[in-house]
Order: structure tokens, then C-alpha cells, then sequence
């Protein structure tokens, strides 16, 4: 389809190294001429690839039935003539009509499959969705919160904005931000169902209507390009095996003349005093850890470089150190304790290490809780805000 | 809810949300306006559902395929009118426009055949096959993929209404 200025975008494209086709945008002609061209690339390139030929549809926001037919004959015509191939139609749980509508082809051809991408997209979000991890996590926002909310008004965010909160969890930010910067429009989402379904709660015992929650796949965003003054994206980019993917949809929703505020950590960074040498050995393991499971939770001070990638301008980074002397040292204890349970009771068992290294695991996260409670005691866990610009 | 049971919660259980009428020939003056139309109403219908972005998307992509129906009709004076309706979980949409008494007819037998069982088998077989008309597809694929109750109405002489009950919230969570 050969877009205009006032047409929906569509566009088609082959993969030779996966074997990948890929559409993207809104797949709604008139008639199959319309889409002629991208029917033949599908038609030609089916008969070049052996083993998998994969359909990728999950940046298709909108398909007519004119188009599905079509996109189907070409499925169904190709798993017959070559019966050797497999098809498989890659689709994304966040967009419905997508996943009621391909699941037949299976039924035309028992050759063409339908996967459902995202679910295996977020390696880090299946450590942190289990319920019990909750208050540690509101606990964790309102110790960053003190610090953000002096922070937030430096990298431009103002009254009356347009935000996108980007995997808010279970949506502790947004309400925060709703109630200090009283936002146009704030609009949060995330990939967890039970975090929204957490947030849509708290938000109603608050009678707060105003905040939209939505489902969604940060690296697939179903949003318009350009909508929003100020999009936020905090401690998440370091959990996803492909930062990069999720930068480039921050900026794309962003309005020209916005900006896109993210924050992460260096766990490397995490410190304690009495105990600091337990402390920083436990710490330096973490970031291996999460290497280990294609997370990077050295990430905080690579902002700058990685805004001014994605084609960020006037990109501002600075660094906070969350402490024990904020507030109430025992939160922070609580936050070191719930860590502990993760990292080393889930994520280093699940990854297969020793009893005695797991015990050592520990140890600097105990050591670490007994310098936040120490009267003397400091105890340190640094974040990296930054922000860019995207070009007017 | 069944058809039956939406019968009897009839409309006076649907809250109005929106109306819309505009010039058959104006709205058949290009076809991107099905596009925009369905983007644009299904925004504002599905504010304050649950997951807005997400209502919207599945909301416009039900109300598309009804709007490009009515686009393909072969009568062009009069007005179209889509209505948009609410009751509990449901988005009613009655949507009329001009449609000679042949087309009426072709609609009449197509909307009485999804009431027989075998919807699905039909529509897979109407997936594949490029000689089964697209409004077939287009009602089956309705009743199928977005759990549709589809009812037709003849409102005046030259005119049909199409009255669909889509079940999008249930179909979200």
C-alpha cells in the first residue's frame, strides 16, 4: 500500500537472517490491489526459506477482513504446496482482534501456527509479579519518590502535561505524579495484569478516575506517535534483554519538543558501612546475576549514552543516593530483605548455584540490612535519572 | 448475554453514548474515512472502559469492518447514522445507512444464517475462500472473533440497521 499524507502507515518488510516477515502499522485497504506488493513479497519469499518462515504481525494495529483473507490464501496456498514448511504467525496478547483472528489458520492448515510474542518478551518480570513483592515495591517508590519528586521538575516535567508512564507496575509513580504535577493527562502501562489489577484498585479505594491503566507491550505500544509531553520509564530498562527496542517506542510516543525520563541502577554501586567489603562482594555478584538472565542492572550511568542513541537531545543525567537516614531506617531494611529473598532465594537458585555461595549471597545482604539499622550505620542503594529531548 | 436475553433487556437497559450522522455521499467520498471514523468514535466510546487504549483498538477494529460494509453499499443518497449504546459490559452499535431492497435482502439471509449452528466451521471455510462474499466474512468474522449479536432492522424504505452487541470488555479480561 503506498501510503499518502493522510493514510494510515503500513509498511512490509523481509528478514533473510530469520526468516521473518514483518508488517507493521494498519492493514486496511480497499481492495487486495491495494496490498498487491507486500502479497507478493510474502508469496516470494515463502519459496526462498526452508525449516520456519515466520509472519510477524505484532506491530500490525488494525487489519480488515479484506486484508486477512488475503494474508491468509497466501499462508494457506504456501503450507500446501510446500508441506514441508512450517508457518509460523507471530502475534501480540496486547492487541485482541489479532489473536481471535489468526488463531484459525491452524484450523486451515495444520502447518501455520500462532505464537503469542510477548509472553516470553520480559525476563525479569516473572521475579517481581508474585503479590507478595508488592509492598516492597511501593515501600521502594516512596524511598526514590523523596528524591524524584525535586528531581523530576530539573528534566522539564511541569503542571499540566501529557505523561505516559511506562511499566508502572503496580502504578505507586503515576499516583504520585497525578497528585504533585497534576498532569493534562496520565496514562500508565505495564505487562503485568495483576500490577494493573493492583494499581485500578488502590486507585479506586482513592476515588482517583483520572489515571488510565492500560496492558501493554512496552516494545510494541499500541499509542499514536507524538502523544505525550513527558514519558517516564523507571528501573525497567535494566530488565529487558533489548533496552535499545524499548527507547526507540519511548521516543516514538513522545511528542517532538518532549521528554523521556528513565532511571536505573548500579547495584555494583550498592554500599554499606559497617561490613562494606560482604556488602560490595554480595552487590557485585547481583549485576552478574542478572547478567546472567540478559538483565543489566549496571545500567544508571549508561542513560546518557543511551538517550543520545536513540536521537535524544540535550540529554541530563544525575545520579541520587537512596539511604537509611531518608526516613525510616527499617524500610530500607525491609527493601534489602525482600532483595535478598529474590536474588538470592529465587534468582541464584534458579541459575543453579552452590548452597555455600547462595549462604554468601545472603551474608552481604544481611550485612547490608545491619548497616542501614546500625545507629552509626550508612547504608547506600544509587539511581541514575536521565532525560532527553526529542527533536522539534 | 444471549440474544434472547439482550431482547429482553431491550433498549431501554442501553444508555446512549454517541450519535453520529453524516452524508452517505460524503462519508463514501473516501475510503479512509472508515479508518478515521472507527479510530476517532472508538477513542471517545471507550474512555472510560477498564483499558481504554486497549477497547479502543478492538472497539475500532469491530467498527471498522461495519463501517466498510456500509461504505460498499450500493446506494449513496442518505444519511448515515452509527449510534453508539452501553449497557453493563456491552457497546451496542446501530448503525444505518441507504441499501437498495436486493442488498437488504442479501443481508437479511446472511444475518438469518448466523442464528444456525456452525458458525465457526463457516467461518473458516469463508476464511479461505476467495469466492465467498466479504460481507459474509465480514458478519461471521463479527460474530466469531469479537462474539457479536448481530440483528438487522429495515428503519425506513431504503435503509438498514445493523444492531450489534459487542461483548469487547468480557473479551479483554
Amino acid at each position: 500500500m503506498t501510503p499518502n499524507s493522510s493514510s494510515p502507515v503500513f509498511t512490509t518488510q523481509f528478514d533473510t537472517g530469520n526468516q521473518e516477515f514483518v508488517a507493521t502499522g494498519v492493514l486496511r485497504p480497499r481492495s487486495i490491489t491495494d496490498i498487491a506488493d507486500d502479497l507478493l513479497l510474502l508469496r516470494d519469499k515463502i519459496e526462498t526459506v526452508q525449516g520456519v518462515f515466520y509472519v510477524n504481525l505484532k506491530r500490525v494495529t488494525h487489519m480488515n477482513s479484506t486484508a486477512f483473507r488475503a494474508l491468509a490464501r497466501v499462508l494457506v496456498d504456501a503450507s500446501r504446496s510446500r508441506p514441508e514448511l512450517r508457518i509460523v504467525v507471530l502475534t501480540s496478547s496486547v492487541v485482541a482482534w489479532a489473536t481471535q483472528l489468526f488463531r484459525h489458520l491452524s484450523e486451515l492448515s495444520p502447518n501455520i501456527s500462532m505464537e503469542i510474542y510477548d509472553s516470553a518478551f520480559y525476563p525479569g518480570q516473572t521475579f517481581v509479579e508474585n503479590k507478595s513483592f508488592i509492598p516492597i515495591l511501593r515501600t521502594q517508590t516512596k524511598m526514590t519518590w523523596r528524591h524524584e519528586r525535586e528531581i523530576l521538575p530539573r528534566h522539564g516535567l511541569r503542571s499540566g502535561m501529557a505523561i505516559a508512564d511506562i511499566c508502572c507496575g503496580i502504578g505507586d509513580f503515576a499516583m504520585l505524579v497525578r497528585k504533585e504535577f497534576d498532569p493534562a493527562r496520565i496514562v500508565a502501562l505495564d505487562h503485568s495484569m495483576a500490577s494493573l489489577d493492583y494499581a485500578r484498585s488502590v486507585a479506586e479505594d482513592f476515588r482517583v478516575r483520572d489515571i488510565e491503566y492500560t496492558y501493554g507491550d512496552a516494545s510494541q505500544m499500541l499509542f499514536e506517535g507524538d502523544q505525550f509531553d513527558f514519558v517516564t520509564c523507571r528501573h525497567s530498562l535494566q530488565i529487558f534483554n533489548r533496552p535499545e527496542l524499548l527507547l526507540r517506542e519511548l521516543y516514538r510516543i513522545c511528542k517532538p519538543g518532549g521528554r523521556v525520563y528513565i532511571t536505573n541502577e548500579k547495584n555494583s554501586h550498592c554500599l554499606g558501612e559497617p561490613r562494606a567489603d560482604s556488602i560490595q562482594w554480595t552487590y557485585n555478584e547481583v549485576a552478574k546475576l542478572f547478567r546472567h538472565f540478559d538483565m543489566d542492572v549496571e545500567m544508571g550511568p549508561k542513560g546518557s549514552r543511551l538517550l543520545l542513541d536513540t536521537g535524544f537531545e540535550d540529554v541530563r543525567i544525575e545520579s541520587f543516593m537512596v539511604t537509611n537516614l531518608d526516613g525510616d531506617p527499617q524500610e530500607f531494611a525491609d527493601v534489602i530483605e525482600a532483595w535478598e529473598d529474590v536474588y538470592a532465594g529465587e534468582m541464584s537458585v534458579r541459575r543453579g548455584d552452590s548452597p555455600e555461595f547462595v549462604a554468601r549471597f545472603r551474608q552481604g545482604f544481611r550485612d547490608h540490612i545491619f548497616a542501614a539499622l546500625h545507629p552509626r550505620g550508612y547504608a547506600g542503594w544509587p539511581i541514575w535519572a536521565a532525560s532527553g529531548q526529542k527533536p522539534l | 448475554m444471549k440474544r434472547q436475553e439482550a431482547a429482553v433487556v431491550a433498549d431501554t437497559a442501553f444508555e446512549q453514548l454517541l450519535n453520529l450522522e453524516m452524508e452517505m455521499a460524503t462519508f463514501t467520498a473516501d475510503w479512509l474515512h472508515c479508518d478515521q471514523l472507527s479510530n476517532y468514535v472508538a477513542r471517545m466510546v471507550s474512555h472510560d472502559r477498564r483499558d481504554p487504549l486497549r477497547h479502543s483498538n478492538l472497539l475500532s477494529s469491530a467498527l471498522n469492518e461495519l463501517l466498510e460494509m456500509s461504505f460498499r453499499s450500493d446506494a449513496q443518497e442518505g444519511e448515515l447514522i452509527c449510534v453508539f449504546y452501553r449497557h453493563e459490559q456491552i457497546e451496542r452499535i446501530e448503525l444505518s445507512f441507504p441499501c437498495p431492497s436486493q442488498q437488504r435482502r442479501f443481508y437479511s439471509v446472511l444475518v438469518e444464517d448466523l442464528k444456525h449452528n456452525g458458525q465457526l466451521a463457516n467461518y473458516v471455510e469463508v476464511i479461505a475462500d476467495e469466492t465467498a462474499p466479504l460481507e459474509q466474512a465480514v458478519l461471521l468474522g463479527l460474530a466469531v472473533n469479537y462474539d457479536a449479536d448481530i440483528e438487522l432492522r429495515t428503519s425506513t424504505a431504503d435503509a438498514l440497521t445493523f444492531v450489534v452487541d459487542l461483548p469487547l470488555e468480557r473479551l479483554l479480561h
